[in-house]
């Protein structure tokens, strides 16, 4: 009777123990949401919110989205991109703009390239970009999207 | 205080704070694992006393810096598990080998519950001296209070049962049944 006394009281300030961790991780993380939200509302008006998709169908059947990608007001499709991807480019100074040669360690290979479009919400339609990525200023809730694909041009 | 016991004090106290003063990854330390065992063999005056030495000492050398007013929280921390080492071996029942897995899991929540403790008693000296919420503060060491605890968790678990063993061959003693402190 003794030992389970004994071991109850052990097991209890084992489960108290347990239940503080718990509640100091949750704490923890609703701390950093407090802070995050309202650094993010100090920031408003610089900011703006952009979607932003990466297709690698032509390589392995994967589309991967970013919605509400968060980036500075104002910011281009390169910076944009960087934000959430690995991106390697290389800058022309005859286009004056920068040619993007892989994102997240997939290249351009062969007759392949990275193309970008933007969603045009009143033909509701994708159209590719004239320019260079990093020519390109991103407007609030711009939808764009990188394609691994073979140009229609080739 | 016989010669032989303070001679013992000061070699367990040199262990500890030769092992707490070796480079390694925050929060990871064998003090309280040390302690606890100092207590749990020689007894509850014995295990505080090396505590407190032990964490006065680290203040002072500590290659984070000087404790300052952490110092005598620290020791009352560190003081604690080593008195509760003591405790322990008073409160098992005086015959009959423990179980290992039992013992472990004992001693594990134990380190759990004390680890977390002490962590509580030391950023109560942090927040006297930057006078912040303590609440605030002890959810902002929420990680590193997880490492200490979940680190000493382990080790208690793992290493205690064995240690116990190697001392009480070391000193020809019976390890599972309460002594007489030997203060």
């Amino acid at each position: 009777m003794e030992l389970q006394k004994r071991s109850l009281i052990i097991l209890c300030l084992g489960w108290l123990a347990s239940l503080a961790l718990a509640s100091f991780v949750a704490g923890y993380y609703y701390m950093e949401f407090q802070n995050l939200t309202g650094l993010l509302e100090k920031y408003e008006n610089v900011i703006m919110r952009v979607n932003i998709c990466i297709d690698y169908r032509e390589l392995n059947e994967t589309v991967v989205w970013y919605n509400d990608t968060i980036v500075p007001l104002g910011c281009n499709l390169l910076q944009a991109t960087e934000t959430v991807a690995l991106v390697n480019s290389t800058y022309s100074p005859a286009q004056q703009a920068s040619f993007v040669d892989a994102i997240n360690g997939v290249s351009n290979h062969g007759a392949y390239f990275w193309m970008w479009q933007h969603w045009n919400d009143v033909q509701e339609k994708w159209e590719y970009g004239d320019v260079g990525a990093d020519r390109y200023r991103l407007t609030n809730n711009e939808t764009v999207r990188w394609r691994y694909e073979l140009p229609s041009y080739t | 205080m016989r010669v032989k016991n303070i001679a013992l004090l000061a070699v367990m106290t040199s262990v500890c704070v030769g092992i707490q003063l070796t480079p390694r990854p925050p929060n990871i330390e064998f003090t309280s694992l040390i302690c606890f065992l100092t207590g749990f063999l020689f007894g509850s005056f014995f295990g505080a006393s090396v505590g407190a030495l032990t964490m006065l000492i680290n203040g002072f050398l500590s290659p984070w810096g000087f404790g300052a007013t952490n110092i005598p929280f620290q020791i009352l921390g560190m003081a604690l598990i080593g008195f509760v080492g003591g405790v322990y071996r008073k409160s098992r029942p005086h015959a009959g080998n423990p179980s290992v897995r039992w013992f472990s899991l004992e001693v594990s929540l134990l380190a759990a519950f004390l680890t977390l403790i002490y962590d509580i008693i030391t950023t109560v000296s942090y927040v006297m001296l930057f006078d912040v919420n303590i609440i605030v503060a002890l959810l902002s060491g929420a990680w590193f209070t997880i490492v200490h605890v979940v680190s000493n968790t382990v080790l208690f678990g793992t290493a205690l049962f064995g240690l116990v063993r190697i001392a009480s061959t070391v000193l020809g003693e019976q390890p599972w049944s309460y002594k007489k402190e030997v203060l």
